[in-house]
């Protein structure tokens, strides 16, 4: 190859380079309009839906901009040929490419038209003109672009902080549901060989709550929606807790009990029940949720738990205090760890039922909801020594003055034993929230019943 | 005439510049019509054949005569008719008496020249017609059992009248497509009117002198056979053609897979004839419409529109543009 034809090939080269260096920055002004309009597609999108990803999804499109280009112009770059005949444009007719396709043959004319070729090229390099910036109005385009972009990323919307509040709700959320797997594997991991099958229809009941606290995070959409389905949570932990408790308990006590799976449900009623009581700590500030546990101690095992109820509708214990059953101090201290979410509570906000459980001597878990307030006055709930038509009343139950009654503290009140309405509306309570946590009611008549237990508070 | 230097032949710019001689000699007998002129030149170059199609008048059968004066080739004139016989145009075995008796001898007929002038051959019988094709395709003549060669360079001018088609044969498509190009003489310009006027009613007649000969016409030839063709263009080329396949309300039929080779043959020959020894996109781009006008068959469409096979050729090649 001689000296003539190496330059020659040399100068097609250097032009492939700069057709190749040309495209790439043509792709990317491309890819960056590309990137920078969906970019801003994404960010109109977040002015009409929550769109809590927008911002990094139209930073990843501007950015994907930069490796779109340089594979497309990897994929594009130029050949020799392409070279050769680019540079044909520029008055050499053909005899570029015909002399770069034919520069390893002989031949009398392709001898000559190749020499023809080469001296043409090196008289006229200087008309080779390859512009390697795209121009002006596609570069301004693109700039533009990116500056509406930048400036809608930072306008603020409503849409925008709603957005914000589904993302937080979201992760809380999907938090929860990985506890609440962990949890459902856990009892799936149960021995449940040596249980019967009471035991065992309770163990699948429980996994079926949690199956269902699971959808209600999945399908909570506000923060109200979250804290109910949280608090719901806790209170089936409570209850899954106290039953794992009973499970344990029965197991040990039984014949051909499992020592291992006793224990490991003894472990996970613990865990539970810590969790239920850590639950609402993780949270918020809203002061009136309703707390867990605090009641029941009507039983001196279930004084023991008292945490949880910070909140107002707790401390139902305060006139529980009278008897020593149910734990209450009447003092009302406010122990209660739980309580977050943001549910509307009510009452005097004291009292907060930490029900220390004089009874004490049970080493129960004790569950149940903190209701009433400590200033709260109500009727008592009277049990009957004899029920109607067991002709073991006497009177007439209309007329009170022949009716064996008598007036105690706030109500009248029949003769016979009589408990602290403190003392059963928590049991009261909770019997419906594991009907509403089981689906036991029609849809709608589940914030009915919780109004309803509210009310007491 | 310049002596044609035999070391020479080889050379292509020289031989180059010895057809541009040829090609300014005739348009010196000629006036106007220098695209003619270079279309025909072109096509001896290659050794194609051309139908010229114009009004009576123009010049065809003056060109012709010049353009064997300039290469010095032998020319003959056949007017063709209706009552003109094959043999007429080939010739025929006539028996010949001697002293060893009576024989058959082959007469040759006025085909047997280098330049023919085939004049309104539309006028004769498709029979007649038919005499040309072997001569033009093969450049052979065949009577009764023998094949007679005909003298290289041969080359066939044939005119055609647009109109009057009353008691003329169109030539079929097989015969058409023999011919590499078909060339419009239009009628000339008010100057040129003028200039051939002056030329041929004037007392100063111009003398044509002889420029080339057949060997050197031959050589040029083969040097237009060498000139190298890029993929790009061959491409086009290609692509063109095919185009004339595709579907188009416009077309009927395309164009012949020779239609491909006498477009080469041309842009070569073109190449060759502005000095340069490789075919360019333009090349190719000028000589398509001659070359293929006559190879498509436009549809009725394209009838009834009025829409011409040079517009469709311009449209193909527009479409295609690299």
């Amino acid at each position: 190859m001689g000296m003539e034809q190496r330059e020659f090939l040399v100068t097609i080269k250097a032009c492939r380079r700069r057709l190749n260096l040309a495209g790439f920055l043509k792709n990317l002004i491309f890819a960056l309009c590309v990137g920078a309009g969906a970019g801003i597609v994404f960010e109109t999108a977040a002015f009409v839906t929550p769109l809590y990803y927008a911002d990094i999804y139209a930073g990843t499109a501007v950015l994907l901009a930069v490796p779109a280009a340089f594979a497309a112009a990897c994929m594009r770059r130029g050949t020799m040929e392409q070279a050769a005949l680019f540079m044909d444009g520029f008055g050499f007719e053909e005899r570029i490419i015909t002399a770069y396709e034919n520069r390893d043959k002989d031949g009398t004319l392709i001898v000559l038209q190749r020499q023809d070729a080469m001296r043409r090229l090196s008289e006229n390099r200087s008309r080779i003109r390859i512009p390697i910036w795209p121009s002006w109005k596609s570069s301004v385009l693109s700039l533009c672009l990116l500056a509406v972009l930048t400036g809608l990323a930072f306008v603020p919307s409503p849409v925008k902080d709603r957005a914000r509040e589904l993302h937080g709700i979201r992760e809380e959320a999907g938090e929860k549901e990985k506890e609440i797997e962990e949890i459902l594997e856990s009892l799936m991991q149960l021995e449940q060989e040596t249980l019967t099958q009471e035991q065992q229809a309770a163990l699948q009941e429980m996994q079926e709550m949690l199956q269902s606290s699971i959808q209600e995070h999945q399908q909570a959409d506000s923060a109200a929606a979250l804290a109910a389905a949280g608090e719901k949570l806790n209170y089936k932990y409570e209850n899954m807790s106290s039953q794992l408790s009973n499970l344990a308990q029965s197991l040990q006590n039984g014949a051909t009990a499992s020592a291992a799976s006793a224990d490991s449900m003894q472990a996970m009623a613990e865990k539970l029940q810590e969790m239920s009581g850590m639950e609402p700590s993780g949270g918020n500030q809203t002061a009136s949720n309703q707390g867990q546990g605090g009641q029941e101690g009507q039983n001196g095992q279930n004084g023991s738990n008292g945490t949880g109820s910070q909140n107002s509708q707790n401390g139902s214990n305060g006139q529980d205090g009278q008897n020593g059953q149910s734990g209450g101090q009447g003092d009302g201290s406010g122990q209660g760890q739980g309580g977050q979410g943001d549910g509307s509570g009510q009452g005097s906000g004291q009292g907060d039922g930490s029900s220390q459980g004089q009874g004490g001597q049970g080493d129960g878990s004790g569950s149940g909801r903190g209701t009433g307030s400590s200033s709260a006055s109500h009727d008592y709930v009277s049990v009957p020594n004899a029920i109607a038509d067991s002709g073991n009343l006497t009177g007439n139950s209309v007329d009170h003055d022949a009716s064996q009654y008598f007036r105690t503290q706030t109500g009248l009140s029949w003769e016979g034993t009589h408990v602290s309405h403190e003392a059963v509306i928590g049991s009261y309570e909770r019997n419906a929230y594991e009907g509403i946590s089981a689906g036991r009611y029609p849809s709608g008549m589940e914030d009915v019943i919780k109004k309803y237990f509210a009310s007491f508070n | 005439m310049s002596e044609l230097d035999r070391n020479r032949l080889q050379d292509p710019v020289y031989m180059a510049q010895r057809i541009a001689d040829c090609e300014a000699e005739i348009q010196k007998g000629i006036i106007g019509q220098r695209e003619i002129i270079r279309q025909v030149i072109l096509a001896m170059l290659t050794g194609g054949n051309v139908l010229l199609e114009g009004m009576p008048g123009l010049g065809k059968t003056r060109l012709v005569s010049t353009i064997g004066r300039v290469f010095d080739l032998s020319f003959k004139r056949i007017q063709f008719t209706p009552d003109l016989m094959p043999s007429d145009v080939t010739g025929t075995n006539i028996i010949v008496k001697n002293e060893k008796g009576s024989s058959f001898s082959f007469e040759r007929g006025p085909i047997f020249a280098n330049l023919i002038l085939a004049d309104e051959i539309n006028r004769a019988t498709p029979k007649t017609q038919s005499a040309l094709l072997e001569a033009m395709q093969e450049h052979t003549v065949t009577v009764g059992n023998d094949s007679h060669r005909l003298e290289e360079p041969f080359f066939v001018l044939a005119t055609q009248n647009p109109i009057e088609n009353e008691g003329t044969y169109p030539l079929p498509e097989a015969q058409l497509d023999r011919f590499m190009f078909k060339i419009l003489v239009h009628f000339p310009s008010k100057e040129e009117l003028r200039g051939i006027v002056t030329l041929t009613e004037g007392s100063g007649a111009v003398e044509i002198q002889k420029k080339l000969n057949g060997e050197g016409l031959l050589a040029a030839r083969a040097l237009v056979n060498q000139i190298p063709v890029a993929d790009a263009v061959m491409e086009y080329l290609l692509d063109i053609v095919m185009e004339t396949h595709a579907a188009n309300p416009h077309i009927r039929e395309g164009a012949s897979p020779r239609a491909a080779q006498a477009l080469i043959r041309a842009a070569r020959a073109k190449a060759f004839l502005e000095g340069r020894l490789n075919v360019s996109f333009q090349d190719v781009e000028k000589m398509a419409p001659p070359v293929l006008r006559h190879r498509i068959i436009p549809s009725f469409d394209a009838i009834s529109e009025g829409v011409a096979e040079d517009v469709i050729i311009q449209r193909i090649l527009d479409a295609k543009k690299p």
